[in-house]
């Protein structure tokens, strides 16, 4: 982390969730190496709705995904309370994503061939064992998302873009993770329906779920308590927003500071 | 044409792997076709032209005695005959004679010949194949025998000694060579030809044990002709010398008898090669419709850049065809490289030697099969680009897809996860597992007939010579009618003795028809192999008989018709009781009562078979047997070991072909599964990456792969053991209808069948699972970042 930026650390006493110490990553593309992450340093904390911000290019997605288990580092340790997760396999890593993480994707993934019903159950089993709870479950985040009884039985092809991107979240929440990590969720999405899947991300938050958000869109960043900055593989500053309220004139202004100052 | 190629090229660039799959499945179809066309278009032929080459007999007649008025006879009898073109008669030692081979015993009808004579003779001429340079390397004076090149063997080799026994005396000769002789090389002939040296063959002469007789070689003008040639010559010579001991052999008869092995060869391996072939053509279809429906979109923009329908099709045909064509080269050049293999052991069967060459007939058949099929099926599983409207294939083929129902819903069922993804792709993916039913289907037919052949011929050849041979006992012993009685109250008397019963087989032949092979038994109640009569039953009265169903098929004889037949002279009718199939004399038999044989004259002497106790040693039961009844006996033979010394050659070629089957079998199963699951894991990429992103292990989803397998590799399994235990007997008795079998009566080994079948879905699975293992480098990340 840059110096001149210390200011904007965030003072927090929450429970660290996961920890990232001098992580890199390096891509080898025609025979070049491209270090994409530079000895990064951060902490998630329990219940927090983290934004990772930054340009085209400046490794956002890269450093979500392999905070998720979903990438190994090239370098670089990275802890899940006990567990050091850059040295699991990708057994280990696929056993730590389906119990403590949740995915939601821009392109949203959700499987053509299965059911809107099943898409959640697939990934709900993997976890819990008693189908009936498990069902019962799914149906209370359905009705919370608003996804209909109808729709549940429906395939993704027959859905609206904001309808499966709402799938999606359900989907990223049925194990009940304790991090969501979402990456460009309403990149693929339009300005209404992709405010529904915000606000749908927001309530959860507010319930207490730990949100982990890659955007490079100022509305949905507005969203987060914390926002990190990242510029050509290291984290440029941070900015604590506090909690989301609707409407919040300061609270967009400051982050507009923020965003001015790391040169958004 | 250039569009064409570059199509070509860029989709073999993308399909390395199946091609390659692709390409060994043609390989081996086209091996086993080449295979098959070889044996069957080129290596029979090879009798006539090793026949022409030694301008062999189309007739042999051997008949006891060589007085001048039995050579005048014969002279006058053959010049008579106007189907006669040429003949020669010479001087040979003839009596029933055996010995040792491979841990069993040739008993047969010996014909001597001198050497000199046999390799001399303007008809019938023998070749040497192999001769003994003598104990000085300079092939001086040498003396011995020479045999078929069918029995060289470890035991009979150059220079070794072999005991021959002839009649009842023991012999014993330096082995000086092997020979061929195209009518009388094997003990399937009637007879079996031996050469002796001169000075071997004066010494057996003064001996007296084989009697002198008179050997006629003869050629027709249409060979076509030579079954009823034998039959009237014999039955004239019959007729003239009735107590003269008489022993013959047609071209039809040697032509089928030495090449029954290769016909039972070349019916499995063109089994085999029809049944691969129908695998490739199924993989490349089912390769073909997945290459549409992945590639719709690319389809939709060739066609929409103005590439048309046919040109889309020409492109496939040329890609599969030209991998077809290429593979089937490979095939061919595989199949000349088994040969000399495969010929090694045919001639071990057959004992004419085989040379190998390039054939162009099974060379240009073969790739006009393979072509000819390859290209249909591409046509065919191809045409619907010609429907594809480029708009719709843009959207990606969406109308391709059925929404309507959701198979194995997660919510309800009992199922665990991965069984329940796995039935799920299944049911998405019928096609690929209409593939692995026919796959299974053709492989569960080749553990039926390898259990068949196991249970039947290789673990108990019984059964198979119940149905080949027909009667098989402990022992025979022929004996003079006169002493019948004295000995029948011996045997009765024998602890040793469990069973005796007459079964004499003796020439009769049928009034306008052709000679056969009459067996007589006073009783057939007796007889052991109570399978020989397949259709109505065995003779009871004087006036029935049971008739070989492949005669009667071809005289157009039904059961309860009157036939009438004729011998010593004279001519009686008999109505048919039964059917009967013994390959013995290809189909041309009979069973008569003694009481029935008696309307057309006296046996001169009579045969019966033994079983004897557990511990009786048959040879020292037999020569007490002639010595008691000195003068009396006139043959004894120990069925045990003549059946073992006959059979081994089948039961070796038999179990190579089951090994061999096996080992292919496993070799395709391994190759549809390999290009199934490629096909599989590259259009679930995606849902895989999902999957694993979502937090399911690389083991899962191997285990989901392979499981998505399992219905239809179970269900075909069980369904074509059911269908091949059904069908397998009529389908044996398809390709041994050519020697006689009508209905072939093989049990089925039914536990070891079912044993079997879970063998093979169990190591379908194995293989499914492990070549699903390139699901480990299927990444969440990739698919995430479009990789």
């Amino acid at each position: 982390m840059e110096k001149g930026m210390e200011k904007n650390r965030v003072k927090d006493t929450k429970r660290v969730l996961l920890k990232a110490e001098r992580l890199s990553k390096t891509f080898s593309s025609g025979g070049t190496l491209q270090h994409v992450l530079k000895n990064i340093d951060l902490e998630l904390y329990e219940g927090d709705f983290t934004v990772i911000m930054g340009a085209s290019g400046a490794g956002k997605s890269t450093l979500l995904y392999a905070l998720s288990g979903m990438d190994t580092p090239s370098l670089g340790r990275i802890t899940f309370g006990d567990t050091e997760i850059s040295a699991l396999s990708q057994d280990g890593l696929a056993l730590f994503r389906r119990r403590h993480c949740g995915f939601v994707f821009q392109q949203i993934y959700l499987m053509d061939g299965m059911s809107v019903m099943d898409n959640v159950l697939a990934a709900g089993l993997l976890v819990q064992k008693d189908k009936r709870a498990l069902v019962s479950q799914a149906k209370k985040l359905f009705a919370a998302v608003d996804i209909s009884e109808e729709t549940q039985q429906k395939f993704p092809a027959q859905l609206s873009g904001g309808e499966a991107q709402r799938v999606g979240i359900v989907r990223a929440m049925i194990n009940r993770p304790e991090l969501l990590f979402a990456d460009e969720p309403t990149g693929a999405l339009n300005s209404k329906t992709g405010l529904d899947v915000l606000n749908t991300m927001t309530a959860f938050h507010e319930q207490g779920q730990g949100v982990v958000m890659v955007t490079h869109d100022m509305r949905s960043a507005r969203r987060g308590n914390r926002i990190l900055y990242l510029k050509d593989g290291v984290i440029l500053g941070e900015c604590c927003l506090g909690r989301y309220r609707h409407g919040d004139e300061a609270r967009r202004e400051k982050l507009s500071a923020f965003l001015a100052e790391m040169g958004w | 044409m250039k569009k064409e190629l570059l199509l070509v090229h860029s989709y073999l660039h993308k399909a390395k792997g199946q091609t390659a799959a692709l390409v060994v499945l043609m390989l081996l179809a086209a091996s086993m076709l080449h295979l098959w066309l070889m044996l069957s278009l080129d290596y029979k032929q090879n009798f006539d032209r090793r026949h022409d080459a030694l301008h062999a007999e189309h007739v042999i007649l051997v008949a006891d005695g060589e007085t001048d008025e039995q050579y005048d006879f014969l002279e006058k009898t053959l010049q008579a005959d106007e189907r006669t073109a040429e003949f020669v008669l010479k001087p040979a030692l003839h009596m029933v004679g055996k010995f040792s081979y491979k841990g069993g015993e040739i008993n047969s009808e010996l014909v001597m010949l001198e050497k000199e004579v046999a390799v001399s003779s303007s008809i019938g001429r023998v070749e040497i194949l192999e001769e003994w340079d003598g104990a000085d390397g300079k092939n001086e004076k040498i003396s011995g025998i020479y045999l078929p090149l069918l029995y060289q063997s470890e035991e009979i080799a150059l220079g070794k000694t072999v005991s021959v026994t002839i009649g009842s005396e023991e012999r014993s000769y330096t082995v000086c060579g092997f020979f061929n002789s195209m009518m009388a090389g094997s003990h399937n002939c009637s007879m079996l030809e031996l050469l002796l040296t001169k000075d071997c063959y004066q010494e057996l002469e003064e001996a007296g044990c084989a009697p002198q007789a008179v050997f006629c070689g003869i050629r027709l003008k249409e060979k076509a002709e030579s079954e009823s040639y034998e039959s009237t010559l014999k039955s004239k010579v019959s007729a003239s010398y009735p107590s003269v001991r008489i022993v013959s052999n047609s071209y039809a008869l040697v032509t089928n008898s030495r090449y029954i092995s290769q016909m039972i060869c070349a019916g499995v391996i063109s089994a085999m090669a029809f049944f691969i072939l129908l695998i490739a053509l199924v993989v490349m279809a089912s390769n073909i419709v997945h290459h549409i429906q992945e590639n719709m979109k690319n389809l939709g923009t060739l066609k929409a850049i103005g590439y048309t329908g046919r040109q889309l099709i020409a492109s496939l045909l040329l890609q599969f065809l030209g991998v077809s064509l290429l593979a089937a080269l490979a095939g061919i050049g595989l199949a000349y490289a088994l040969f000399p293999f495969v010929n090694t052991m045919m001639i071990s069967q057959t004992g004419i030697p085989y040379q190998v060459r390039f054939l162009p007939l099974p060379f240009l058949l073969t790739l006009a099969i393979l072509g000819g099929s390859v290209a249909l099926v591409v046509v065919l599983s191809a045409w619907k680009i010609q429907r594809i409207e480029p708009i719709m294939a843009l959207r990606q083929g969406l109308l391709t897809h059925n929404f309507k129902q959701n198979h194995i819903p997660l919510e309800r069922g009992g199922l665990p996860l991965s069984a329940a993804l796995a039935l799920k792709t299944a049911c998405a993916s019928v096609k690929l597992n209409i593939t692995v039913c026919v796959t299974m289907l053709v492989l569960s037919l080749v553990v039926v007939f390898s259990g068949v052949m196991a249970e039947n011929m290789i673990l108990d050849i019984t059964p198979f010579l119940n149905m080949i041979v027909g009667e098989t006992a402990d022992s025979c012993i022929n004996v003079n009618a006169e002493a019948e009685q004295a000995f029948t109250r011996k045997l009765d008397a024998d602890k040793r003795v469990e069973k005796q019963y007459l079964y004499h087989t003796i020439n009769v032949s049928q009034v306008g028809g052709l000679d056969l092979m009459a067996t007589v038994s006073e009783d057939f109640s007796k007889v052991n192999n109570q399978a020989v009569v397949f259709e109505g039953r065995f003779p009871r009265y004087e006036n029935e008989i049971a008739l070989a169903a492949k005669y009667a098929g071809e005289q157009g004889l039904k059961l309860g018709d009157k036939i009438r037949i004729a011998a010593n002279g004279q001519e009686a009718d008999y109505l048919i009781s039964g059917f009967t199939q013994i390959t013995n004399n290809l189909g041309k038999d009979c069973l008569m009562t003694r009481e029935g044989y008696e309307r057309l004259g006296e046996l001169p002497n009579v045969s019966y078979y033994l079983n004897l106790t557990e511990d009786t040693n048959i040879e020292q039961f037999q020569q007490e047997i002639e010595e008691e009844f000195t003068g009396a006996v006139n043959l004894t033979i120990n069925i045990k070991t003549t059946v073992e010394g006959g059979t081994a050659v089948y039961i070796s070629l038999m179990t190579m072909i089951v090994a061999a089957v096996l080992v292919l079998s496993m070799i395709v199963i391994v190759f549809v599964l390999y290009l199934l699951v490629r096909l599989l894991l590259g259009r679930k990429k995606q849902e895989y990456g999902i999957l694993k992103a979502l937090g399911f292990t690389s083991g899962q989803l191997m285990l989901q792969t392979a499981l998505s397998f399992l219905p239809a590799m179970v269900g075909a399994t069980v369904l074509g053991l059911m269908v091949s235990c059904l069908f397998i007997n009529p389908l044996i008795s398809l390709f041994l209808r050519g020697i006689g079998i009508v209905k072939c009566t093989f049990s089925v080994p039914t536990g070891f069948v079912a044993i079997a079948g879970a063998g093979l879905v169990l190591f379908a699975f194995a293989a499914a699972c492990l070549l699903s293992w390139r699901v480990k480098r299927i990444s969440p990340n990739r698919m995430l970042t479009g990789e």
